[in-house]
């Protein structure tokens, strides 16, 4: 049964209940601590964990300077216009899906050019936060000259202020059809996109599923476990570039970063891919657990970005305030890994242009030679610094990378 | 010199009080329409057990139980490598028999003290007609659980907690002693038994069968050959596909605990609610459709709610054993302990291997098989409070009179005299 008001595209600010405020501020001035080994340094607590120095610190922060009105005001200001918006998923009913919408400043650039319909998806434990930074710039670049974009940036169902499936089974290919039609309802019938962690895999899928039609080019920073050492048997030619040319330095400390992310970094990944609702309690009822859960993360995966304690306490609270609940957040690891879809098999790969942009610290990474099962990579470039969330650490740089490569491809 | 001190559980008014008043203010996840137990612990059963935490049960009724069915102690116990002295708490019953046998038991994760006191007043009964062997039981809470403390520094592996075992008893006046342990008890008594077995520990026996298969015809020639000629029994396969399946489903917490310990602890720490469904996880998915009241899981949770390091402290093990040289929960290679040992196994637990990979791993003398028993009687991971009967059973027959390890620690082995 369709609501044709629940449809039809509404404006939307984000206004936390007074309510939820307080009982965020009850449940933090009752917080209890773990106790912390003796160790010499922060390098060492951090091999055990979010340190109890930093956890403590942010959480006196939250409880007496951190001002989530003023936060909130502003978050509405950089990502405006938002809105809300029903869209049927087959087997999943209408669904509440929020998103920016930004157009560009300019339809056409210096050089003739129409502005480009980009879709952005961000992953775990992101957020649409995630696009703020890359928003002014892709919309409305400093040079006439430099191509502009139209910006649509949802917040993934389960996520931010998007409503979360109600039932199981909502994977890969769910979302690539809730955003595919969210693109089409705003009139993008051609579009490109933009996306790493969990955008990666799901616009990869769109890529697979709508590209030619709909989706013209795709871009990441992020190419996933799907980019798979070459085997002999399935790809001889790849198999034997990839023994014969050496790792550069740079490739090599890759490979050790992506070593320790698959040894010591995997263990949330798992949990939340196996056992998404045990860990759900405890994320749902502790803010200061949600808080080291996701603190853990912004500072392993990024490249020394300097975090500010309120930069921190924001991006937490659109999880701890999110429409679901945290703990809806986790279930895309269960379902996707349910069905089968978290390695990227080689016969599958898209053929539309696939662009790719390289940060040092993220967690995977891979020689060119292996990605050549991921997609039909035209573009690559290579940063020299930058991690897990691109368009957050380096938003121009990125940005740039996007002018570049849609430019050329379309 | 260490002195021992009589212990009784005592929990503050401020924690209880504390306890309430986050309870008060739970704020539960959502669930999906579907979800059944696929997806971890049910929203139901979560719900059901807070709505009795904050009403019905008395958490001052059980600490009195607990109080009065186990005579508790605390000593310091030194700690070499600059771990320094920590204060140790433990279970210690004596049997009326002099000669009786002393054994420590060691629990594991998410288990304490409190998985022996089913077993404490079995193991320590005596028989007037000789009927079988009676024990002197020593049940320690490890460093970092219960009510001992928890180590400061880093790296305070398995190898340490063997240590701590061996000196309480030592301490205790206990000078030969067997030892009983599954999941970490298991690790650890397995490391008693390799460093301080012969002259100290006599026998060791366990609840969790490990091994490997004796795939290498020189190591193991008798046994690689019935290995190769004996297809695995049904229990044996069903144990197969059961490991298969928790490593596929639900090792998570493993992981977790192994690389960021302090990380999840932050939540544990903070919310009961979160507490409780972590373990309550391995409560039901690890026992053999145990019925647990709700009460006992929530005794069971508050050892862990207020236990004196916190429940963070808890799963440092994990991560000190992933990094220790053994790089995981066991490395079975590096040798086998000589002493007579032990195995009970049961078919629920999450890992059962095969007798004949059991026996690559040590000097097999006994082995109770409860595997074939029907569903809901078999037992799993926590076999001393799920099935204690069983457990002592085998227990008694490894070390009565004309069974394979009587008398290793005196010559009455735990008989009155005749």
């Amino acid at each position: 049964m369709t609501d044709s008001d629940s449809l039809s595209e509404r404006p939307f600010q984000i206004s936390i209940p007074d309510s939820s405020i307080e009982l965020l501020q009850k449940k933090l001035a009752l917080a209890t601590f773990p106790d912390e080994l003796e160790l010499e340094s922060d390098e060492k607590r951090r091999m055990y964990g979010a340190p109890l120095g930093d956890i403590k610190r942010l959480v006196e922060r939250w409880k007496t300077g951190f001002d989530w009105r003023k936060a909130e005001k502003k978050l509405n200001e950089d990502l405006s216009p938002m809105f809300v918006r029903g869209i049927e998923v087959e087997g999943f009913g209408v669904m509440d899906v929020h998103y920016v919408h930004r157009k560009s400043e300019r339809e056409v650039d210096a050089k003739g050019r129409k502005a480009v319909p980009l879709l952005f998806v961000h992953g775990w434990p992101g957020s649409v936060i995630e696009v703020r930074k890359i928003l002014p710039l892709l919309t409305n670049p400093e040079k006439e000259d430099e191509l502009s974009f139209h910006v649509v940036a949802p917040s993934l169902p389960g996520f931010g202020f998007s409503e979360a499936p109600r039932k199981k089974g909502f994977n890969l290919t769910q979302y690539a059809e809730v955003f595919n039609k969210l693109m089409l309802s705003l009139g993008y019938n051609e579009y490109v996109t933009q996306g790493g962690d969990w955008g990666f895999y799901i616009t990869r899928r769109m890529a697979q599923l709508y590209g030619h039609k709909h989706v013209k080019a795709w871009h990441t920073n992020y190419p996933g476990p799907g980019a798979i050492e070459p085997a002999f048997g399935a790809q001889p030619l790849h198999y034997l570039r990839h023994m014969v040319t050496p790792y550069t330095t740079r490739e090599k400390t890759a490979l050790e970063r992506s070593k320790w992310f698959t040894t010591q970094g995997m263990g949330y990944n798992i949990q939340q891919s196996t056992q998404p609702q045990t860990l759900g309690y405890s994320l749902s009822d502790s803010p200061v657990g949600l808080l080291a859960w996701v603190y853990e993360k912004l500072v392993n995966w990024t490249d020394g970005y300097k975090w500010n304690d309120d930069e921190v306490l924001e991006w937490v609270s659109v999880y701890w305030f999110s429409r679901p609940g945290p703990a809806a957040s986790l279930r895309i690891y269960y379902e996707v890994t349910q069905a089968n879809q978290r390695v990227v098999p080689f016969r599958e790969k898209p053929t539309i242009p696939m662009g790719w942009s390289r940060f040092p610290m993220e967690l995977r990474s891979f020689p060119r030679t292996w990605t050549q099962n991921v997609g039909d990579l035209v573009f690559d470039s290579e940063h020299p610094s930058g991690g897990h969330f691109a368009a957050h650490e380096e938003a121009e740089r990125l940005v740039d990378d996007l002018q570049k490569m849609f430019s050329t491809v379309l | 010199m260490s002195t021992e001190v009589p212990f009784k559980i005592s929990i503050p008014d401020t924690q209880l009080e504390l306890l309430r008043k986050k309870l008060d203010l739970v704020t539960f996840p959502d669930e999906l329409e579907d979800a059944g137990s696929r997806y971890g612990v049910p929203l139901a059963d979560i719900k059901r057990l807070v709505a009795r935490w904050k009403d019905g049960f008395d958490w001052r009724v059980e600490e009195a139980k607990l109080n009065e069915e186990m005579p508790q102690f605390t000593r310091d116990i030194e700690v070499s490598d600059g771990h320094g002295t920590l204060n140790v708490h433990y279970v210690h019953k004596r049997s009326e028999v002099d000669g009786a046998i002393p054994l420590l038991f060691v629990h594991g994760w998410p288990g304490s003290f409190i998985e022996s006191r089913k077993i404490l007043p079995l193991l320590t009964e005596s028989s007037r007609d000789g009927d079988f062997p009676s024990f002197h039981v020593v049940a320690l809470s490890l460093p970092g659980f219960g009510f001992s403390e928890a180590p400061k520094k880093s790296g305070f592996t398995p190898d340490y907690h063997a240590e701590v075992g061996h000196k309480l008893m030592l301490s205790l006046g206990y000078n030969e002693y067997v030892t009983q342990g599954g999941d970490w008890g298991y690790v650890i008594t397995r490391k008693i038994a390799m460093k301080y077995g012969g002259t100290h520990s006599k026998a060791w026996h366990t609840n969790m069968s490990m091994g490997f298969p004796p795939l290498n015809p020189l190591s193991h020639p008798i046994l690689f050959l019935q290995w190769m000629l004996t297809p695995y029994s049904e229990p044996e396969k069903a144990g197969f596909t059961r490991w298969k399946q928790f490593q596929k489903e639900e090792n998570g917490y493993y992981i977790l605990q192994c690389n960021k310990p302090q990380t999840v602890g932050y939540a544990l720490a903070d919310s009961p609610v979160g507490l409780l469904g972590w373990i309550y996880e391995g409560l039901v998915n690890w026992t053999d459709e145990y019925p647990w009241t709700d009460d006992e899981v929530l005794t069971w949770i508050s050892i862990y709610l207020f236990s004196r390091a916190g429940p963070t402290a808890s799963f440092r093990i994990y991560y000190e054993a992933q990094h220790s040289k053994d790089s995981g929960f066991i490395s079975l290679t590096g040798g086998n302990p000589k002493i007579p040992m032990g195995v009970s196994r049961f078919p629920k637990d999450m890992v059962v291997a095969p007798m004949s990979w059991i026996k690559t791993t040590g000097n097999l003398v006994f082995a109770g098989d409860h595997t074939s028993v029907g569903t809901n009687k078999g037992g799993g991971h926590f076999a001393a409070y799920e099935r204690p009967e069983a457990l002592v059973e085998d227990l008694r027959n490894m070390f009565r009179r004309g069974g394979p390890a009587f008398g290793v620690t005196s010559k009455k082995g735990g008989y009155f005299d005749k």
